[in-house]
Order: C-alpha cells, then sequence, then structure tokens
C-alpha cells in the first residue's frame, strides 16, 4: 500500500498537530523551549520495517510501547538509537543526569516522553475517527531492531502495515532524532486514510 | 450450582482478594477515584504515608484533597486520564504527586520520590473513573546519583592516569634528550684536550703553540669539570643525599666571592657588572658554598645569555623577614611559553639556544633545589625574548633580636666594597666567656669581641670556666669542642643541669674544626645553640655572639 502524496501531506499535517502539542507539554515540563521537526510520513508493509530502520538504529535501540486497542488496534512506539536516548535524557533532565548510560530515572523520564508523543497522535487519531481507543501503560525497551518487531502485538498471520513518522526534538541547540512507528492492521490502516481524505476533503474545502 | 455461577462465584472472590490485596499488602500507594475524582479506593499505604486515614478520604474530592495537585499543575493528568490516556510522571520530571515524608533513610530530600502511573478506568468503553500508582522511589534515585558520581570519579580517575601517563612519557623523552646533550657537551672539550694533547705528544709544537695547547687543554678540563660537578648535584639532589652545612653566614661576603670570580668572564665580554648590596642584608642560616654556588650559577647563567656590551645587575637587600638576592641581566630573556619551565630538571629553551650556548641546562635546576632547600624561593621574571631576564631569590632572614641595637638599614647603594667591620652589631655592654685550651685562639676571640664593645673572660679548662660562670655571669658563652680532661661537650652537660640563675640557660656556641654535618648536629644536641667552624671568621663570630644575646636558652 502506498500513500497518495495527497494523503501523505495530510497524514503530516495531522500528526504536525500531534507533534505541535507534544512540544508545547514538554516545554512547559523541562521549561525549555522544545520543538518537534514537521514530521515526514511513509507507510511500510511490516516485514519491511526492519529494512527501512535499520540504518537508523543499527545498535540497540530504546524504544518506548503502548499497545492500543478499541476500533483501530495496533502498536504505538517512539524509537530511539541509543546515543539519542541518552541525550534526550540529558537534555530534558537539564544534564543533572549526564550519563552514559541509560539507569531507571532515565528511561522512566524516556516513558514519559513517549506516553505524551504517543498519547497526542493516537487521541488526534481517536478524535479524527470519532472513535474511542484504550491504551496499555508505556513500557520501556532496550532491544535489537529485530526483538522489537517480533514483540509487536500484531497477529503476524494478518497483513499489517507500519506509519513511520520521522522526526526530530529540537532543544537547546541541540537535535535529538526518533521515529513514531505504528503498526496497524490493513483493516486500521484503511479505516485511518479514509478518515484522513475525508478530513483532507473537508479542510480544503 | 451450575459451572458458569461456580465460575463467577469464584471470580468474585478472586476480585475480592485481589482487592484486599491492593488494600492491604500492596507495597505502592493506590488510589482510585469516580470519574468526578472523588477518592473511591485509598489502601493502607497511602494512609501509612500521606497520615490520612482512608476513612477521612472515601468520597472526598481529590483536588480538594490535595490543592497543591491544582497548584503544580498536575490535575491536567487527571483530566486526561478522564479522557483515556495512560499518563506517566517521571520522578526526574516531576518529584512526586502527592507530597510525603521520604520513608527510606536521608537521602537529602525533603519529600518521598515518586514514579506515578495515572490510568483511566473504563467500561463498556466508556471512562468511569481513574486508577493512580505511586512508587517511592527516593532510594533508587539516591542510589544512581551515586552510582554516578563514582562513574564520574572512575573517569576522573581515568584521565588523570592518562596525564600520569603523558607526564612520565615526556620526562622519559626529557632524559633521552638530556643523555644526547651530555654526550655532546663532555665530547667537546674532550675533544679539544685529546686533540691538543695528541699535538703536544708528537712534539712539533712551537713554545707559542704549546702555551696554547696548555691553555686550552686546562680551560676545557675545567669545563668538563663544572660539567661533572653539576651531574653529581643533580644526582645528590635526586637522591635526597645533598645535605646543607648550614651555619650563620654572611650573605653579602657570599655574593662578593661570586660576583669576583665571575668578573673576569664578564669583563671579557664587556658586560657591565653592577653590585647593590645592602649591608643590613646579613646574616642569614645556611650552607655558604651552596648559597655561593646559587648566585654564581644564576650570574655565570647572566653572563652566558647577556650579549656584549650588556648590563648585570646584582642587588641584595632585606624586605620584612627575607633577604633578597636580585639577579637582572639585559640578556636574550624568556619567552612566555618557557617562563614555566625555567627551573625544570632537564629542560632547556630551545634546542638552537643550547647549540648556542650550550651546557646542560642544569644551573637554575640546580639553584631551585638549594634555593628550596634554604626554606627559600627562586622567581623569575622576564617580559619576553630579547628584554633580559630578572631572578629574585628570597631567603629566610635570621633576626638579631630586638634587644640589641638594630643595625641601621642602609639604602643599597653601588658599592663593590666587601662588609667593612663597621657594619658589624654592636657588643656593648655584653659579657662573653670564651672557653678555648689553645691561648692564640683565645686572644684572637678576645680581640674581635672587644673591638665590638663586649666584656670578655676567657677560660682555659671546663673547671675553670664552671666558676667563671657563677662569678661573672656572662650573657653568652663560646667554647672550643677539643679540650684534654673534659670537652665543650662535658662543659654545656654541665651547664644545662645548672638552675637558670646559676647560669643553666646561658646561650653557648661550639667552635670547632670539625665541619661535618654529623658533628653540628651532635653539637646542636648537645645544648649548643650555635656551630662555629674553625677557623673562626671575625664577622661570623660577633654576629652569633649578637644573635645568641638575644635569645634565652630554653629546654
Amino acid at each position: 500500500m502506498k500513500l497518495t502524496e495527497r494523503q501523505s501531506d495530510a497524514l503530516s499535517e495531522l500528526i504536525n498537530i500531534a507533534f505541535a502539542r507534544t512540544g508545547a507539554a514538554l516545554s512547559d515540563l523541562t521549561g525549555h523551549r522544545v520543538v518537534l521537526n514537521p514530521p515526514a510520513v511513509a507507510v511500510y508493509r511490516a516485514k519491511e520495517l526492519r529494512g527501512a530502520l535499520a540504518k537508523f538504529v543499527p545498535g540497540d535501540v530504546a524504544s518506548i510501547h503502548q499497545v492500543f486497542a478499541g476500533p483501530i488496534a495496533g502498536d504505538a512506539l517512539l524509537l530511539l538509537n541509543y546515543e539519542g536516548a541518552v541525550h534526550l535524557t540529558d537534555l530534558l533532565t537539564d544534564g543533572h543526569k549526564p550519563s552514559p548510560y541509560l539507569d531507571e530515572s532515565a528511561r522512566e523520564v524516556l516513558t514519559e516522553v513517549g506516553n505524551i508523543l504517543l498519547n497526542a497522535c493516537l487521541g488526534m487519531f481517536g478524535n479524527l475517527l470519532n472513535v474511542h481507543v484504550t491504551f496499555s501503560v508505556p513500557r520501556l525497551h532496550l532491544e535489537t531492531l529485530e526483538e522489537l518487531i517480533a514483540s509487536t502485538t500484531s497477529d503476524k498471520t494478518e497483513l499489517h502495515y507500519a506509519l513511520v513518522v520521522y522526526t526530530a526534538f529540537q532543544i537547546r541547540d541541540s537535535s535529538v532524532k526518533g521515529f513514531l512507528v505504528i503498526v496497524l492492521s490493513v483493516d486500521s490502516l484503511d479505516r485511518l486514510i479514509q478518515e484522513v481524505d475525508a478530513w483532507e476533503a473537508q479542510q480544503s474545502q | 450450582m451450575s459451572s458458569q455461577a461456580k465460575t463467577s462465584s469464584k471470580e468474585t472472590l478472586l476480585n475480592a482478594a485481589v482487592l484486599h490485596w491492593m488494600h492491604d499488602l500492596a507495597a505502592q500507594g493506590i488510589v482510585t477515584t469516580d470519574s468526578e475524582l472523588n477518592v473511591v479506593e485509598w489502601n493502607h499505604w497511602m494512609e501509612e504515608h500521606t497520615g490520612k486515614r482512608t476513612s477521612e478520604v472515601i468520597g472526598a474530592n481529590l483536588l480538594d484533597l490535595f490543592p497543591e495537585l491544582t497548584q503544580r499543575r498536575l490535575d491536567r493528568h487527571y483530566k486526561w486520564a478522564l479522557e483515556g490516556q495512560v499518563r506517566v510522571l517521571s520522578q526526574a520530571l516531576h518529584g512526586y504527586l502527592i507530597a510525603m515524608p521520604p520513608v527510606s533513610g536521608d537521602h537529602g530530600y525533603a519529600q518521598m520520590q515518586q514514579a506515578v502511573r495515572i490510568s483511566p478506568l473504563t467500561h463498556d468503553d466508556r471512562v468511569i473513573g481513574t486508577l493512580t500508582i505511586i512508587e517511592e522511589v527516593t532510594e533508587r534515585v539516591a542510589r544512581e546519583a551515586e552510582l554516578q558520581a563514582q562513574l564520574e570519579d572512575r573517569s576522573r580517575l581515568l584521565s588523570n592516569e592518562k596525564l600520569a601517563r603523558n607526564e612520565a612519557e615526556r620526562a622519559n623523552r626529557l632524559k633521552d634528550e638530556f643523555l644526547a646533550t651530555i654526550s655532546h657537551e663532555l665530547r667537546n672539550p674532550l675533544n679539544a684536550i685529546l686533540g691538543w694533547a695528541h699535538m703536544m705528544r708528537l712534539g712539533t709544537l712551537t713554545p707559542a703553540n704549546m702555551e696554547r695547547a696548555v691553555d686550552t687543554i686546562y680551560r676545557n678540563a675545567k669545563s668538563q669539570s663544572q660539567l661533572v660537578a653539576d651531574l653529581l648535584d643533580v644526582s645528590r639532589i635526586i637522591s635526597g643525599k645533598l645535605r646543607l652545612d648550614v651555619r650563620t653566614v654572611d650573605l653579602l661576603y657570599i655574593v662578593n666571592a661570586a660576583v669576583d670570580s665571575i668578573r673576569p668572564a664578564a669583563d671579557a665580554k664587556s658586560i657591565r657588572l653592577q653590585t647593590m648590596l645592602d649591608p643590613a642584608a646579613g646574616p642569614i642560616s645556611g650552607d655558604a658554598d651552596r648559597l655561593q654556588q646559587i648566585v654564581w650559577n644564576l650570574l655565570t647563567n647572566a653572563v652566558k645569555f647577556t650579549p656584549k656590551g650588556g648590563r648585570i645587575q646584582v642587588k641584595v637587600h632585606r624586605v620584612d623577614s627575607h633577604v633578597e638576592i636580585v639577579v637582572s641581566d639585559s640578556g636574550v630573556g624568556i619567552s612566555k611559553e618557557f617562563l614555566p619551565y625555567v627551573f625544570d630538571r632537564f629542560r632547556q629553551a630551545d634546542a638552537s639556544t643550547t647549540r648556542i650556548h650550550g651546557g646542560l641546562g642544569l644551573g637554575l635546576s640546580i639553584v631551585h633545589q638549594l634555593v628550596d632547600l634554604h626554606g627559600g624561593t627562586v622567581a623569575v621574571r622576564s617580559e619576553g625574548e630579547g628584554q633580559g631576564a630578572t631572578f629574585t631569590i628570597s631567603l629566610p632572614f635570621v633576626g638579631v633580636t630586638s634587644t640589641q641595637p638594630e643595625i641601621e638599614r642602609v639604602h643599597p647603594t653601588q658599592s663593590d666594597e666587601v662588609i667593612t667591620f663597621d657594619g658589624l652589631p654592636s657588643l656593648q655592654g655584653l659579657k662573653v666567656l670564651v672557653v678555648d685550651d689553645e691561648a692564640d685562639t683565645r686572644e684572637l676571640i678576645r680581640e674581635v669581641l672587644k673591638e665590638c664593645g663586649s666584656e670578655v673572660i676567657t677560660c682555659a679548662s671546663v673547671a675553670e670556666a664552671l666558676v667563671a660562670l657563677e662569678e661573672h655571669k656572662p650573657d653568652v658563652l663560646i667554647s672550643d669542642l677539643g679540650m684534654p680532661e673534659e670537652d665543650g661537650y662535658a662543659l654545656i652537660a654541665k651547664i644545662r643541669e645548672l638552675p637558670r640563675e646559676r647560669g643553666g640557660e646561658i646561650p653557648a656556641a661550639a667552635l670547632t674544626a670539625y665541619a661535618r654535618a654529623e658533628d653540628r648536629m651532635r653539637v646542636l644536641r648537645s645544648g649548643f645553640q650555635f656551630h662555629l667552624p674553625k677557623p673562626v671568621d671575625s664577622a661570623e663570630l660577633v654576629t652569633v655572639v649578637a644573635s645568641l644575646a638575644g635569645r634565652a636558652y630554653k629546654t
């Protein structure tokens, strides 16, 4: 499945609204201006995901993972490479924990950040689709990309797609790159894209 | 009972058990509210840590119970939870949700540090309430901080170690360079010596060339012997074997001697050598030979690095409790970069300077070490290359105490004169007991001391001295050590046993021909305050007597 240019633009615009909220929430929380770069959106088949992300995460990947269920269901993840995860924590905590590794407190900060971002995006989709989605408690994992992809809840027999949103957190002259990945079933993705089309049509009227 | 009913009642029982566990046993704070945020469940852990009883809070609104939630804008998380979002509150970004005292010991936190999850409770896709789970993380956070500090320490240690290794490598490299320089410096005079010696053996030299050969050999052998002496000094300093033969010495005399010895070299380069010596600068306590070496090294250096027609100035003056020797020249100066390393062993400004000027670059390092051993300091100042250099040595002054008429401070004037007898302290009104079996020495000392105004009682033996001590009540004792029957050690031992009013605390100096450090130690341990080497130097004798008269012996 490929997104048309208009669909891709519309989806980017929607996610950008969620990103703006995330940026505002993080700025509020940390007292530093946090901006999330405008997202670039692409859709991959779940099995292509590894190839698509391998370049970005050659080693361990830190993921904040929330499962969502309801009329649309799937896995939402914020992916950061290890260095990015450490750097982001440092930036958000004012460098109080300039540590080369992620201790429990650092992991918790990342979990909260991921939680804010995932809530903003999925909440926005929920509003758009006018459906109620329930979330699991977010979990942070450090694992290889393979392990991560294997851990998504999606039924392996069904065809799944991954909405991959590239972004970067801009904080205090620094930039931390990351990916938002939403793994959806074909049905869920279809439904989402229909709603995006409708929203786009409504916007352009 | 149907199997379904059975299952259902089992579920009910289990649910009740879970609720019981959550309330009574959970090691986290658990709070549930309805969709209006009125408290429904407040577990035992919350009771215990907030001091609020379950009965007080059930039914009350959470935001009313804890107004600080709204003040700290944490109420938003409940709003979001009611919209269906799960919220995470990390300790690092929030600290805590509800203020409670920390449980696990004193980790420097006024409030218990918490990790919090706030979740919506849903039924049929509808949010009917919230669930808050609070976990104490105070100890974990403190432990992480400790670990962090340890990691930082370790990385600091690692970088220190790296620095030390670099330093060691640098020292090694300097030693290698030094060895290369040393071979070069030792070979140069050797070439001249061997070359001329060879020609002398051939017997073909004219008388004029013969004279030149002897001169050259002599000069080169002398320079080589100086190199060897420097090397030996450095080796003694490194191994801690350099001992100072400390006495009260006349600094002006020493400086003048050094100036005199360097004058021919300065004259040869038409360098003007000026001295400005303040007679009030002495005496100081130190090793005369080493002090002379210090001044001589500085002067040699100054002559070496000052071009023809230049100027060198030597100043000695008193600054508070110190005596300063200042040697300044109009020479090549020292670059800012090299200034901090001037006194380093094996360090020379740069290869080219070394080549032009030769030498091992040990002189200043020796100066530094010797000044250190004297309890003084040496500093260098230069405005840069071509701007000349000034070396300042500061040595502690051995005061002639205030009971003595103070030497008139003389403004440093340009003078090349050796200090005169007139500059010595007056001994007016002092009674000095001199004990020596040799009549000549006794008489010499008597004359010198009388010249300075003191009354002198002389004795030839210990027995006589003890009688004179009680009879004349002298202020100072000068005694020879080596005497027949009873020696100076016996005398001082007997005196020190006497009570104060019978002269037991009289300040005393020993005269001896033995100048070794061990002898001096024995002299001082036996009860003398000073050690005067034979032959007696008049100025030193007077200075010591004056100095001794100013202080009483104390055990």
